[in-house]
């Protein structure tokens, strides 16, 4: 398999559900001979973002924030049921981009607590699964919802970085502005 | 790479379609040198949009980025839904599949390292490489010794019908016109002929409509279908964006189920396999309110002596008039409200309201709502000439036909890329109906030992095949077990032990594919094809548009055209009429035999000779939008036929169309013949929208692999609570009394993953119709003369057993969420 990441920088990411994530670092543009390929669970860090107080977490009841920049549209919720990358005591908080990444519709208020899907998206009607990491339930979708990644300090919920590509982007980074903190 | 690269300003941009579903949606692929990338803005890329990108289309998933080879030079490509393309997919909307076409090129740092590149031959048991001399000289020999021994009847070939027309053109040239073999088929059915045989019997075109009447329509019945999953660019675009209100007839309830009843339709969970009889109720109830349009039906149908002396047997024997079918539709208690609800389990009112949302009752002058019909598989593969037969009979009652939001149309599965040499040798057939030949069964043939030479093309035959173990046995005695093994890899004695093989009853079998399937474990000879994106071929959506689909990469190692290899034998066969310098040549002869038809394009190869061009390149000039056929000559310039009918004429002798009989009686014989015995539950078959086909794609994606890593059979919670299986859990379906192609009582079965859901109602149960290894087709029966005006299968009506074998590894990753969430 091609080379598909410098790894200069590997560090274990200790959030619960998380700990056997690789935090990468993207390479400048590689001209290997592989596909464009994303491993799922890989991270890409972001500012460090207060999203809500672990306690003030309602099961069912999304938080709305931006995220990885502050004019991008995230949400964290509460499952009620254990998650893959979920924090908390019980493993089922997680964060995920609002922008579809079919065609960048924004899926706001599109939390159906019922089925622990975002969607069906108003343009095209894609869900994503919000147990198993953003994966395309039903739809046109071809990426993952992209899942941000949670710590949690003291009783405080941090969005500490970012799984795949918010759409629009060409890469895993966090913001265009600055071209992603480790790009 | 972990970055998608933007196209330069001079990336060579070409044009395509997607290779998946019937929609067909408009892409341009554009490749350029490995290490230069295209500008963030949008002067600065050949997409021409600035990123990042706010939203819409234009956006290059990673999925939609690929390295390949163009010339023998690396290149990134990008596969991108055409973002300027204004028919089909505007605005450049695309669904998962064809999303992610880019993963599908042949790329050794991929999962597509294993498609097949060079031709093989099987020596001791295992296949070894051999040169294309000595491969077409073995399909030659080998063909001609069966021809010669056995007649043309024991040389087959299973192709696809959607490979492009010069594909399909030059594989009937060979079988039907020169070596005159009627043991020929598509890849969906046993037989040659007609899917929609209600329709055609009618005089209407199975492809009439195009999306526009999605859009113009009132209502849209959609019966036996699931648009959203496997037709969904045109479910969004044009059924959903036109507002119409929908009905849908299915017994899953699916999304388009729920996205009809929550925006003012309905839907009619049918029981499996009866619905004749609910649209015959529906029909009947029109006609005794008066609703249906008389003046359509008055002008339009044909009378009884006009059906009588139609030239088509079928005509004469199927076609009804008016009263006929009044007379028809009364006869039948199945047909009234009360036997129609209790044969198919929707209540009276609901049928009613139908009726009602159809051509209920209108305000004096006020316009008849304007209807379309739409259907596929659920009709084709249960009661395929009644099911077709009553939905031509209601387009008929209701004048949805060939005028704008009023039309009767399949959906379509794949696109149509097989315009035939034509000359199909029909009187050659061995099965018959009523003293008239029809298209014949070739597995029916198969299982009973006559096919001794079989050229699979560009299928998994045996999956495809109901009854689908019965066949693989039959033809694992007919290969593997014959003591006659090739075990050199000396061309001349190959051909002498191929040769004894067929002497002593065996059989050959050559296989042409992009991957090794369960089929191609038979197979003597394997063929490297080449696919999509590595050649240049014209093909069809399901609006008879045409477009160019243009190569832009290289094929892998020594892969060829199917054309081409097909060409070569027919020569080595000492066939004349196989030399064409391409493809173009081979449309342009093509077009002669699409003359008068849906895929009409022979005014287009007339109006490229007058402009100097070739058909190619008049095509490409038309970039994704492409023409839609019959083409046609207005003043001077080519035009498009937006959709059929339009004139108001039918296809036969009088112009007219006319209703078709459809006895339930007949269909309930079938139906009682196929239905759950014991403790058997229904076993029907689905798509779903990530997964294509035989899934050779999309096994070699990873979006599609983590979401189906495994088939799964749909169960209701009632049903899964009775049996004590929950979603994860792994099954074995086994149907003990299979009825087979020969009519025989046999056992088949498959296994598959718990998906417990109320998509499906209490007694049926439902898998992906064509997972490898897990073959559905497996518990569906085979016997075509269970339908013998028409030899097609019931491959929607199997049944089984269902056992719980324990918990699947996948339990705990699989996703088993509902997915009709609207
Ligand atoms: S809707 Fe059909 S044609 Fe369009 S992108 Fe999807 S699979 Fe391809
Ligand atoms: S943008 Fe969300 S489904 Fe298309």
């Amino acid at each position: 398999m091609a080379k598909r990441f410098s790894r200069r920088q590997f560090l274990k990411f200790s959030a619960v559900g998380l700990g056997s994530t690789m935090l990468v670092q993207c390479a400048d543009y590689d001209p290997s001979v592989g596909p464009t390929e994303l491993k799922p669970g890989d991270v890409v860090p972001c500012a460090r973002t207060w999203v809500s107080q672990l306690q003030d977490l309602v099961v069912g009841q999304p938080v709305d924030f931006g995220y990885p920049l502050p004019t991008l549209p995230a949400f964290a919720v509460k499952l009620g049921e254990p998650a893959a990358g979920g924090i908390g005591p019980d493993g089922d908080v997680v964060a995920f981009s609002y922008l579809c990444t079919h065609m960048g519709c924004p899926i706001l208020g599109g939390y159906n607590h019922e089925h622990k899907i975002l969607g069906p998206c108003r343009c095209h009607f894609t869900t994503f699964s919000m147990r198993h990491r953003g994966q395309v339930v039903l739809g046109q979708a071809t990426a993952d919802l992209p899942q941000i990644t949670l710590e949690v300090e003291g009783d405080d919920v941090l969005a500490t970085g970012i799984t795949g590509v918010i759409f629009g982007e060409l890469s895993q980074r966090c913001s265009p502005a600055a071209g992603g903190t480790s790009a | 790479m972990s970055r998608v690269p933007l196209p330069p300003v001079d990336a060579v941009v070409k044009n395509t379609a997607c290779e998946y579903c019937s929609v067909g949606c408009g892409y341009k692929t554009y490749t350029w040198p490995l290490g230069r990338e295209g500008g963030l803005a949008a002067e600065e890329n050949a997409i021409g949009r600035d990123f990042p990108l706010g939203g819409g289309g234009g956006w290059p998933s990673a999925l939609m980025h690929n390295v390949v080879r163009v010339d023998g030079e690396l290149r990134n490509v990008l596969v991108l839904p055409d973002p300027d393309a204004t028919v089909v997919n505007p605005g450049g909307d695309h669904s998962v599949r064809g999303g992610g076409l880019a993963s599908r090129l042949y790329n050794p740092d991929s999962p597509t390292r294993d498609r097949l590149t060079q031709p093989q031959v099987r020596i001791n048991g295992e296949l070894v490489a051999i040169g294309w001399d000595a491969a077409i000289d073995i399909v030659a020999e080998v063909s001609a010794h069966v021809i010669a021994t056995r007649g043309p009847l024991a040389w087959g070939m299973k192709r696809p019908s959607y490979g492009g027309h010069e594909n399909a053109y030059v594989q009937t040239k060979l079988a039907w016109k020169a070596i005159g073999s009627p043991n020929h088929a598509a890849h969906h059915a046993p037989a040659a002929g007609d899917d929609a045989p209600g329709l055609t019997d009618a005089g209407i075109d199975a492809f009439s409509a195009c999306y526009a009447d999605d859009k113009a329509a009132d209502v849209l019945l959609i019966v036996g279908t699931e648009p959203y999953e496997n037709k969904t660019v045109r479910f969004v675009d044009w059924m959903a964006a036109g507002g119409a209100t929908m009905i849908h007839i299915d017994p899953r309830t699916t999304f388009t189920s729920n996205f009809a009843k929550k925006n003012g339709g309905m839907h009619l969970p049918v029981q499996i396999g009866t619905d004749v009889a609910l649209l015959g109720a529906i029909a009947r109830y029109i006609i005794e309110q008066g609703w249906h349009d008389a003046d359509f039906v008055r002008d339009y149908t044909a009378d009884p002596s006009q059906i009588a002396l139609e030239g088509s047997w079928r005509k004469r024997r199927f076609g009804l008039s008016y009263s006929q079918l009044v007379t028809e539709l009364t006869s039948e208690v199945a047909f009234s409200l009360d036997g129609a609800s209790q044969v198919t389990g929707i209540p009276v009112a609901d049928i009613i309201r139908c009726a009602e949302l159809l051509s209920g009752p209108l305000e004096p002058n006020a316009p008849r709502k304007k209807v379309c019909i739409y259907f596929e598989k659920g009709i084709m593969w249960s009661h395929n000439h009644e099911g077709t037969g009553a939905l031509a009979n209601l387009a008929l009652l209701l004048g949805s036909v060939g005028r704008p939001g009023r039309a009767i149309s399949r959906l379509g599965g794949h696109q149509r890329g097989g315009q035939t040499a034509g000359g199909y040798p029909l009187s050659a057939s061995p099965h018959s109906f009523e003293g008239h030949n029809v298209p014949m069964d070739q597995d029916r043939w198969t299982v009973a030992g006559n096919t001794h030479f079989m050229w699979v093309i560009g299928t998994n035959w045996i999956g495809c095949s109901s009854g689908s173990g019965v066949l693989r046995d039959k033809l694992v005695s007919m290969t593997q077990a014959s003591p006659h093994q090739p075990t050199s890899t000396n061309t001349a004695a190959i051909i002498a032990t191929l040769k004894a093989r067929v002497d002593a009853g065996g059989m050959v079998m050559v296989n042409q594919e992009l991957y090794a399937n369960e089929t191609t474990a038979l197979c003597d000879l394997v063929l490297p094809a080449s696919g999509w994106g590595e050649r240049t071929f014209a093909r069809h959506n399901a609006e008879r548009r045409l477009r160019l689909y243009e190569r832009f990469c290289d094929p892998p190692g020594e892969a060829r055209e199917d054309w081409v290899i097909v060409a070569d034998v027919a020569r080595r066969m000492g066939f004349e009429g196989f030399d064409w310098p391409d493809g173009n040549a081979v449309l342009e002869e093509a077009a002669e035999a699409s003359r008068g038809k849906r895929l009409d394009f022979s005014t287009l190869v007339i109006g490229a000779q007058v402009k100097g061009l070739t058909s190619y390149e008049l095509l490409r000039s038309y970039g994704t939008t492409g023409i839609q056929t019959p083409v046609d000559l207005l003043d001077g310039q080519l035009v498009s036929t937006e959709r059929l009918h339009a004139d108001l004429k039918f296809k036969g002798d009088s112009g007219k169309a006319n209703f078709v009989k459809t006895s339930w009686t007949v269909v309930e014989q079938r139906y009682n013949a196929l239905a759950p015995r014991g403790d058997q539950l229904w076993v029907t078959n689905m798509r779903v929208n990530h997964l294509w086909n035989n899934l050779s794609d999309s096994l070699r994606r990873p979006d599609a692999v983590a979401r189906w890593p495994a088939n799964c059979l749909q169960l209701n919670p009632e049903d899964a609570q009775r049996l004590g299986i929950a979603s994860g859990d792994q099954l074995r379906i086994e149907n003990s009394s299979l009825i087979d192609h020969l009519g025989n009582t046999r056992t088949g079965s498959f296994e598959a993953v718990a998906y417990v859901t109320d998509e499906v109602p209490p007694g049926l149960t439902c898998a992906y119709f064509l997972y490898p290894g897990s073959m559905p087709n497996s518990v569906v029966p085979a016997d075509t003369t269970l339908q013998a005006n028409n030899l097609r299968y019931n491959c929607k009506l199997g049944r089984g057993s269902i056992t719980r074998l324990g918990r699947s590894p996948l339990a705990d990753t699989m996703p088993f969420i509902p997915r009709n969430i609207v």
